[in-house]
């Protein structure tokens, strides 16, 4: 088979932060500090994920890591993605700043995730397994899963969260198409789901929900095996192609950022455009700013606090250092559902712990309305998750002094929106309303969180 | 399961089942620091007892490259599910034989 042609701005290796900050492999609590662990009794040991595939998230020794030809070939097929000045928008704005965006959501299934569901369908294929189930929260991982899988010639199977499924029903046949099983969760198909219905049949659902049912499937058939979009290292080196095609584009223009912007879910695009930067950051001994940019729905790193948690309901993955609101926190059903995990993943909380990245939380309302411009100024219609980078962003440009040289600003609008018309038709009829936290329950949730550390002797860390 | 070699020809002598037993303790006192090796038993189960979970066995899978000097490819390795030390062990000898090296 003929390949496409690789353009030479497409990154051969993923970009590895881990060799440059070592700190910041995932601290994982050993289950023997914890009580009760005995009830398991019978409970195998088994690899979740391809060995090759995990070793990328524990790797220090190498900055660089090949991405297989493969991967490449199809990677060819939709990146570089573009990289483009918002002139338009930043006329608009009146503001001192040069604003650039890269664009992730031309590619068939309609955001970066396509980036690591291509190479997690790779290895997990070439390790034998035959089907990969996952959860996903706004649907963008659960559709490149899906699509990947299928380029794989590998069984999907996707537990989409309630809220979000039902907003957008047609992220679920997407996925369909593809050939993915997708189901509603919470679901009666496992004892996870069936346990939250029990006590709330009318529950939203929530990532940690989802990836519960998940796993309770995938441990049913020894084909099957759990994969996540989001939070874990190799997730976020998979993204780096991102950052380092961003880097190089720059580059051809005569530019550098100073400030570097990408929403939150757990830290896949965030870590995908930032970490390059900061490592080309370094190299130029120059500064740069890293801003997170949350859900105030779920402000994992504004509000959270850095302890040991879980991320998923089943509680059998591994129990490890983040910013977290606690796994039982159900956030109110915003629009941006892949801004509703309820933690950060380890290695985007290491460098929120350090200082190396900052955070601001954003109403679903603020970020609409910043999507709306986006959209009428650079004619791109950013997802609802994107749209509050772009809220973020066009604060950070609004407050930037005109006395000073122009800021420049690099922001990713990791997905497009046009699955979300529904909710933009909302917002643009007046009928979103800004959702902030639901108090109550991340009260209980961060108490439950803090009761469990201090079980085990970890002190809390707010922020 | 296929291995490889991680830096050229290397030296492994097939191990005994004391000497697999005694690099399991090993690895293991590395990847749960909080169970000396004078607490371990062949008996204890991996996950119920010694909270073992995906995360930890995939440290202790890096730790036997590291001591072996070999690199475990992913070929068989997700068919594995052990539940306890002895199932460890188990596996240890059979990396450490020269055929599937």
């Amino acid at each position: 088979m003929v390949a496409t042609p690789r353009d030479p701005l497409l990154p051969t290796h993923w970009f590895n932060i881990l060799h440059d900050r070592p700190q910041y492999v995932t601290s994982a609590l050993s289950r023997s500090q914890l009580g009760g662990v005995a009830k398991s009794a019978g409970h195998s040991v088994f690899l979740q994920q391809p060995l090759s595939l995990a070793r990328q998230s524990l790797n220090t020794a190498d900055r660089f890591i090949p991405i297989p030809g493969e991967v490449l070939d199809l990677y060819a097929q939709y990146r570089p993605t573009p990289l483009r000045r918002a002139v338009r928008l930043e006329e608009r704005l009146g503001v001192n700043a040069r604003i650039y965006y890269k664009y992730e959501g031309a590619n068939l299934t309609g955001s970066h995730k396509l980036n690591t569901a291509l190479a997690q369908a790779y290895y997990y294929a070439g390790a034998g397994v035959k089907r990969i189930v996952t959860g996903t929260a706004a649907g963008q991982w659960g559709t490149a899963l899906a699509y990947a899988c299928q380029v794989m010639n590998l069984g999907c199977t996707v537990f989409m969260v309630r809220s979000t499924l039902r907003q957008k029903p047609v992220r679920g046949e997407m996925m369909r198409l593809f050939g993915a099983v997708v189901y509603e969760s919470p679901s009666d198909l496992t004892e996870v789901g069936r346990r939250v219905l029990g006590e709330d049949p009318a529950a939203t659902g929530t990532q940690a929900v989802a990836n519960g049912e998940a796993l309770a499937l995938a441990a049913e058939d020894s084909g099957s095996r759990f994969a996540v979009g989001s939070g874990e290292n190799s997730v976020l080196l998979h993204q780096t192609v991102i950052g380092q095609e961003a880097v190089s584009q720059l580059a051809q223009l005569g530019e550098f950022p100073d400030c570097v912007i990408a929403c939150m879910g757990a830290g896949s695009n965030f870590g995908g455009i930032a970490l390059p930067l900061l490592g080309a950051a370094q190299d130029a001994g120059r500064p740069i700013r890293l801003l997170a940019v949350e859900s105030t729905a779920c402000p994992k790193l504004t509000r959270g606090r850095y302890l040991y948690d879980l991320s998923d309901a089943l509680g059998t993955t591994p129990i490890t250092k983040v910013y977290s609101l606690g796994s039982t926190y159900v956030p109110p059903p915003v629009y941006a559902g892949g801004l509703r995990h309820h933690s950060a993943g380890p290695l985007a909380s290491a460098m929120y712990a350090d200082g190396s990245l900052e955070a601001v939380a954003i109403d679903q309302h603020t970020s609409f309305r910043a999507g709306l411009l986006f959209c009428e100024t650079e004619g791109i219609l950013p997802a609802p998750e994107s749209a509050h980078a772009v809220a973020g962003m066009i604060d950070v440009v609004s407050r930037h002094p005109r006395q000073e040289a122009p800021l420049v600003v690099l922001v990713n609008i990791s997905g497009h929106g046009l699955l979300d018309l529904g909710a933009y038709r909302s917002f643009a009829a007046g009928e979103i309303e800004p959702v902030t936290a639901d108090e109550a329950s991340m009260s209980r949730s961060l108490s439950a969180l803090e009761e469990f550390n201090r079980s085990i002797g970890e002190p809390a860390k707010t922020t | 399961m296929a291995t490889g070699d991680s830096s050229g020809p290397v030296v492994r002598p097939e191990l005994n089942r004391s000497q697999a037993t005694s690099l399991v303790f090993q690895a293991l006192t590395v990847v749960i620091p909080d169970r000396p090796v004078e607490t371990l038993d062949e008996r204890q189960e991996l996950y119920a007892d010694l909270g073992l979970d995906s995360l930890g066995f995939v440290r202790l899978l890096l730790e036997f490259e590291s001591k072996l000097g070999v690199q475990l490819f992913d070929d068989g390795l997700m068919t594995i599910k052990l539940l306890n030390v002895g199932d460890l062990i188990d596996l240890i000898e059979r990396i450490s034989l020269p055929a599937v090296r």
